[in-house]
This record gives C-alpha cells, sequence and structure tokens, in this order.
C-alpha cells in the first residue's frame, strides 16, 4: 500500500501553495523508505515488543529529524511538512514514530535553548542520529502535575547531583542522552545526562498496552552527578522550555495519530469491499457507508488541525492553544478510527492484531505528551482566562 | 567512465486499477519512475562509484518525466537529459530519439536500461537503440562487470544463465535481481534540484533517418483468469484428501 497519496499531495496544495511540489516530492521519497523499510517490520515490531532500531537508524539516515531546523545540519523545511512526514512514519510504523518524535522533541530543546557547544555537541549528533535522545520529565507522582516532581539538582562547585527516579520513559535504556527535568535552587532546571553517567540506572522495560516497538522505562538518577556546562539555558526556567518543547511535540504527536488512524482506515476500507454478507459487499451497506464517512472526515479534520497549527508556529505567533487543539482532535479521532475498523472487521478485528494493534497504540497518545485533560484546560485558559 | 542511463517515466502499476469492463484506468493514473528503470540507476550509480567518472540519465517523455529525472539526480546520477515529446511514441521512435540525444550528449562508454518498461514491458528499446548506436547489446544481465576496456555480464534467461563479454562501449539492459536501487536522503533529494538538467525535443533531433511509421497502441484490457473455484465439503479427513488428490493431479505436489 502506499503511504503517500493523492490526498498527501492536495493537503500540500492547499497549505503550501507553490511550493507543494518540492515537499510532494521529498515526501513521496521518505514514504518510499518506509514502505520498503519500515512498514513490513511493523507487525512484528508489536509482537516482539521491540526491534525498532534498525527502523529507527534507517529514517535518521534519509535525514527525517533533519527537517525542521534550520541550521547545524538542519534542512529548513517548513514544521508543517516535517509533521506530514511523521504522519507517514506515524502510518508505517507507530512506536518508530514515537521514539523519533520525542527523540526530536529534545532536539528541538537543545536547538532552541542550549548553549553553542551544546548546539555542536549534542545537537548536531541528535539530528544524525549518531546519538538517541530521551526525554525524562515524569515522575511515579508527577505526570501532569509536572511541577510537583520530586528529582533534585544540588550544585556543587562546578557541578549538579541529580537525584530522583522519572517513570514511563520512552527510548530509555537505549538513549545516549537524557534531557532531564528536575527542582533546583533557582526553581525548575533542565540537564542533559549522558547515558553512561554514574548513578543513572534504567529500570526493566515496562509492558504496554500499545507501542509495543519502542522502550518504555524508569530512569533513576542516585547522586548522578552532571557538569554544569550540562544544563541546559538559564537555571530554573526549564518549565517555559517544555511547555514551548511540548507544544511543537503535540502536533508531532497528533500527526501520529493521523498517520495510525489512516493505516487502520485504509485497511478496513479493504476489507469491507472484499468481505460479503447477506449476498452483498459490506461496503455496499449503508451503516458501512456512514461509518467510512466518518471515519475520512475525522482523518482529514485531525491532518487539517495539525497543519493549521503548523503553520501558525512557523509564523513566530503563540501556536500552544491550536497545538493542544491538534492533538486533541487527532488522537481522541484516531482511537476513534480504529476502534470502527476493528467494529468493521467483525471478530477478526478483535483477534487480529494487524488490525487492532493500531487502536492500543492510538490508544497512548490521548495521555501522552500531555493528557486530554490537560490539553482542554489550555484551551480553557486561553478563551476564559485562568491557570491552565 | 562516461555513462549515461535510459529510464521511462512509467505509469505506476501498483496502483492502476481497471474499470468495469477490464479497462486500466490510465487518465489521471499515478506515475513514478519504472520500477526496473530504478535497477539500471542504480547499478549506473555503481560503476561511477567503483570505475569513477560520471552519470548522464536520460528520459524522453511529456512535463511529468522530469520528475523520474529528479529521482534519478537525487540517487547520484550527476546530471540529466530531458528528451521532450508531447506524444506517446513507440519503441522504434523512442529507441531512434534517445539514440540521436545520446549521440549528441556523449560519447559514452556504457548505456545501461531496464529489461523492459515496468508499465509495458515491450522490452524493445533496449536492442533498438544499441542497433541505432550501432553497438553491441548485453541484455538481461544480473551481474556487470567493468574491466578495463572490457565489460563482462551475466544474463538469466529462462532455464540458463549464460555470461556475455565484449569491449566498450556497449548497451546493456539490467533486471531487477542485479541490486537493491537505493532511497536517497531528504538532502540528496534537495541538492538534486541544483544539479543541471537539460532539455531537448524530439523536434530538434529529427533527420532524414527518423522512423516514418510508428505501431499504435490500440485497445488494452485487462485478461481475466477464471479460478476453479473448488470446494471440498465434509469431515476434515475426507476434504483434506480430497484436496492433496487435486493438488497432485494439478500437478501441484
Amino acid at each position: 500500500m502506499k503511504l503517500f497519496q493523492t490526498e498527501h499531495r492536495r493537503a500540500l496544495r492547499a497549505f503550501y501553495g507553490e511550493g507543494h511540489a518540492a515537499f510532494s516530492t521529498l515526501l513521496e521519497s521518505l514514504a518510499g523508505t518506509l514502505e520498503a523499510e519500515v512498514a513490513p517490520s511493523s507487525a512484528r515490531f508489536d509482537a516482539d515488543s521491540g526491534g525498532i532500531s534498525s527502523a529507527r537508524r534507517r529514517l535518521f539516515e534519509a535525514g527525517l529529524c533533519r527537517m525542521p531546523f534550520d541550521s547545524h545540519g538542519g534542512l529548513s523545511l517548513p514544521f508543517g511538512v516535517y509533521s506530514l512526514a511523521m504522519e507517514l512514519v506515524g502510518a508505517a510504523d507507530a512506536p518508530t514514530a514515537m521514539s523519533l518524535g520525542i527523540h526530536n522533541t529534545v532536539a528541538d530543546g537543545v536547538f532552541r535553548y542550549g548553549s553553542e557547544s551544546q548546539k555542536k555537541e549534542v545537537f548536531e549528533d541528535l539530528v544524525s542520529g549518531k546519538r538517541l535522545a530521551s526525554f525524562s520529565l515524569t515522575e511515579p507522582s508527577s505526570g501532569s502535575d509536572a511541577r510537583a516532581m520530586s528529582t533534585t539538582a544540588t550544585k556543587t562547585g562546578s557541578s549538579y547531583r541529580i537525584t530522583g527516579t522519572k517513570t514511563f520513559i520512552t527510548n530509555a535504556g537505549e538513549a545516549d542522552v537524557y534531557f532531564v527535568v528536575a527542582r533546583s535552587e533557582k526553581g525548575h532546571s533542565a540537564f542533559l545526562v549522558d547515558g553512561s553517567a554514574p548513578g543513572l540506572s534504567v529500570g526493566a522495560d515496562i509492558p504496554k498496552l500499545g507501542m509495543r516497538g519502542s522502550r518504555t522505562a524508569e530512569v533513576r538518577m542516585d547522586g548522578c552527578s552532571v557538569p554544569a556546562e550540562n544544563l541546559v539555558g538559564e537555571d530554573g526556567r526549564a518549565f517555559e522550555y517544555v511547555k514551548s518543547m511540548l507544544s511543537g511535540s503535540r502536533i508531532v504527536m497528533g500527526s501520529i495519530c493521523v498517520g495510525i488512524a489512516l493505516a487502520a482506515y485504509r485497511k478496513a476500507l479493504h476489507y469491507a469491499t472484499e468481505r460479503k454478507l447477506f449476498e452483498k459487499k459490506l461496503s455496499d451497506m449503508q451503516m458501512t457507508r456512514e461509518r467510512v464517512a466518518d471515519m475520512r472526515a475525522g482523518i482529514n479534520s485531525s491532518r487539517s488541525m495539525c497543519l493549521y497549527a503548523s503553520r501558525i508556529k512557523e509564523t513566530g505567533e503563540d501556536y500552544g492553544s491550536e497545538a493542544a487543539q491538534a492533538k486533541i482532535i487527532a488522537t481522541e479521532t484516531a482511537s476513534r478510527v480504529c476502534d470502527q475498523a476493528i467494529q468493521l472487521f467483525g471478530g477478526y478485528g478483535y483477534t487480529n492484531a494487524d488490525v487492532h494493534r493500531h487502536w492500543r497504540d492510538a490508544r497512548l497518545l490521548t495521555i501522552g505528551e500531555g493528557a486530554s485533560e490537560v490539553l482542554r484546560l489550555i484551551v480553557a485558559s486561553m478563551e476564559l482566562g485562568g491557570a491552565a | 567512465m562516461n555513462i549515461a542511463v535510459c529510464v521511462k517515466h512509467a505509469v505506476d502499476e501498483g496502483e492502476l486499477r481497471a474499470d468495469t469492463s477490464g479497462r486500466p484506468q490510465l487518465q489521471g493514473a499515478l506515475s513514478k519512475m519504472g520500477s526496473f528503470d530504478r535497477n539500471a540507476v542504480e547499478e549506473a550509480i555503481r560503476l561511477k562509484e567503483s570505475n569513477g567518472g560520471s552519470v548522464t540519465v536520460v528520459c524522453l517523455g511529456g512535463a511529468d518525466s522530469k520528475k523520474t529525472l529528479k529521482e534519478a539526480l537525487a540517487m547520484g546520477c550527476d546530471k540529466a537529459l530531458a528528451v521532450a515529446s508531447a506524444r506517446a511514441l513507440d519503441a522504434l521512435a523512442t529507441s531512434y530519439y534517445l539514440s540521436r540525444a545520446l549521440k549528441k550528449a556523449g560519447p559514452f562508454d556504457v548505456v545501461l536500461l531496464a529489461e523492459g518498461a515496468s508499465d509495458t514491458y515491450h522490452g524493445l528499446v533496449g536492442p533498438m537503440l544499441a542497433r541505432w548506436l550501432g553497438l553491441p547489446f548485453l541484455g538481461f544481465a544480473r551481474k556487470v562487470e567493468v574491466n578495463g576496456s572490457k565489460v563482462r555480464t551475466e544474463a538469466a534467461l529462462e532455464d540458463r544463465a549464460e555470461s556475455y563479454e565484449t569491449v566498450l562501449p556497449a548497451v546493456i539492459s539490467v533486471v531487477s535481481e542485479v541490486n537493491t536501487p537505493r532511497y536517497p536522503t531528504l538532502l540528496q533529494i534537495m541538492q538534486a534540484a541544483k544539479k543541471p538538467m537539460e532539455e531537448v525535443t524530439v523536434e530538434s533531433l529529427t533527420d532524414e533517418g527518423a522512423p516514418k511509421f510508428g505501431v499504435t497502441v490500440g485497445d488494452v484490457v485487462v485478461q481475466s483468469v477464471d479460478r476453479k473455484k473448488l470446494v471440498f465439503e465434509g469431515p476434515a479427513e475426507e476434504t483434506s484428501r480430497k484436496l492433496i488428490d487435486a493438488l497432485r493431479k494439478e500437478g501441484l505436489l
């Protein structure tokens, strides 16, 4: 099945006008790589709960992570084109997309807030794939309520000692660099912690409902010593940075969900045109047609919202609310579309992992990278005022 | 080494659908570089990588064919030559105009192309091109080795393999087994836009030697294959035996 189709070309034309042809060429080529080297292994990644590293490597080589950055090896492509690329990766294999999406959230943080030497030494390694990153924010007792975190960073001379536990950390155990947020004397601060730093350890893989190909585990730091030059930006300003990094990441997670929904939708559509019952094709039944129309409208509105938020981000205006809206719509739509796909497949949908894995993958993203409830608080606070 | 590779901007056969009368819906069909042409481009780049030199990719077709040329440039070809033709040409005319374009852009030590186009698969342009150029033709290569002024190929034929050798220059057609084509990186695609692309028209290449009559493709209808649709009913022990007997009868076991 072709990943890049007319609908993508039309979306690029609608959002990028004259420039769309060059972007279409890029994404069509990326889709060729995904079709040949990622999508065929996706069901196996789910069944084996891992094994995405070679797919991830191939996408690093293709230049996926370089797309949205405009220096230090970046390709200076619009964020919307990158988000559409992440949709294609999500359609090929959601855990690979998730792993790379989180990795690039860290790259974005280093790019925007890191020192020049961090950009040269860390950022350039991240976008080339020489090093893999992990975003370590959530703790066992502080998820959505991130300010309640208990991990501490204590300054001792020319270094910081970090102590605390982070959980549900994507890429844990594989990452070379951990972007760790901890409480310091001045508030909350962000650090780049080397994966081999003494005092840093990674727990066992956490079994998950979906996104099984990517690794998730606890990251524990016990007096982990980090040189002061590994502080990202200014001491005490990490929440400001994280908030901004997560806004971009929310568009990406929304786009990944568009891809997941599209993968399930295409399978369901194909099945509906083949399956016969009551001497009719499933696709000729009115209830199927209504369902197909709802699925298609949901996918298109989700993609449009992700591209709309991306376009606002590209202008430099505040896009936090639109990014939150895009993620709410895209992630909740994906869960619904994948659920409808299972329903269309009937018993085969419930028993065939290649159908229900899309629903299991999508289900994470109304929780991770900003739960729908938190995102609604953000949108409401923009509309009504008051704390998010 | 001066290498040329001829490619076709073909209908994407994987996405082609037939209408209710069994005719492929060519109107609005997606197009791409022919599947086997990607192998020819890959082989050209590999020859350049191991022997030095440069690769010129040539494509005869409409405005859309520049997309295929850009893809070949992104894969690693050095320059492109678009031979613009407003109408579809048959194999004789295509090979003639390609030969004229190659003579103008050359000389070339090796001219590579696919065993056939992935949409029409006539397989005629390669040998005809060699004839127009007056060069030896080595067809269906699954292995190409250049050694100094000589080239040696191994051809996969239906029931046997044959090896051929000749002195360069030569025209070589490759099969899909010859290699696995590379996918260009996003950076290579962006850089390809800066590589040189020349354009000539078939009109500018026409002379008194040009073929005067062509073959026109008439109706294209998908051949349907009737399945036997044998259904065995009864207990598993009985139906499995019947299935084995039926497969034996068909010579499949």
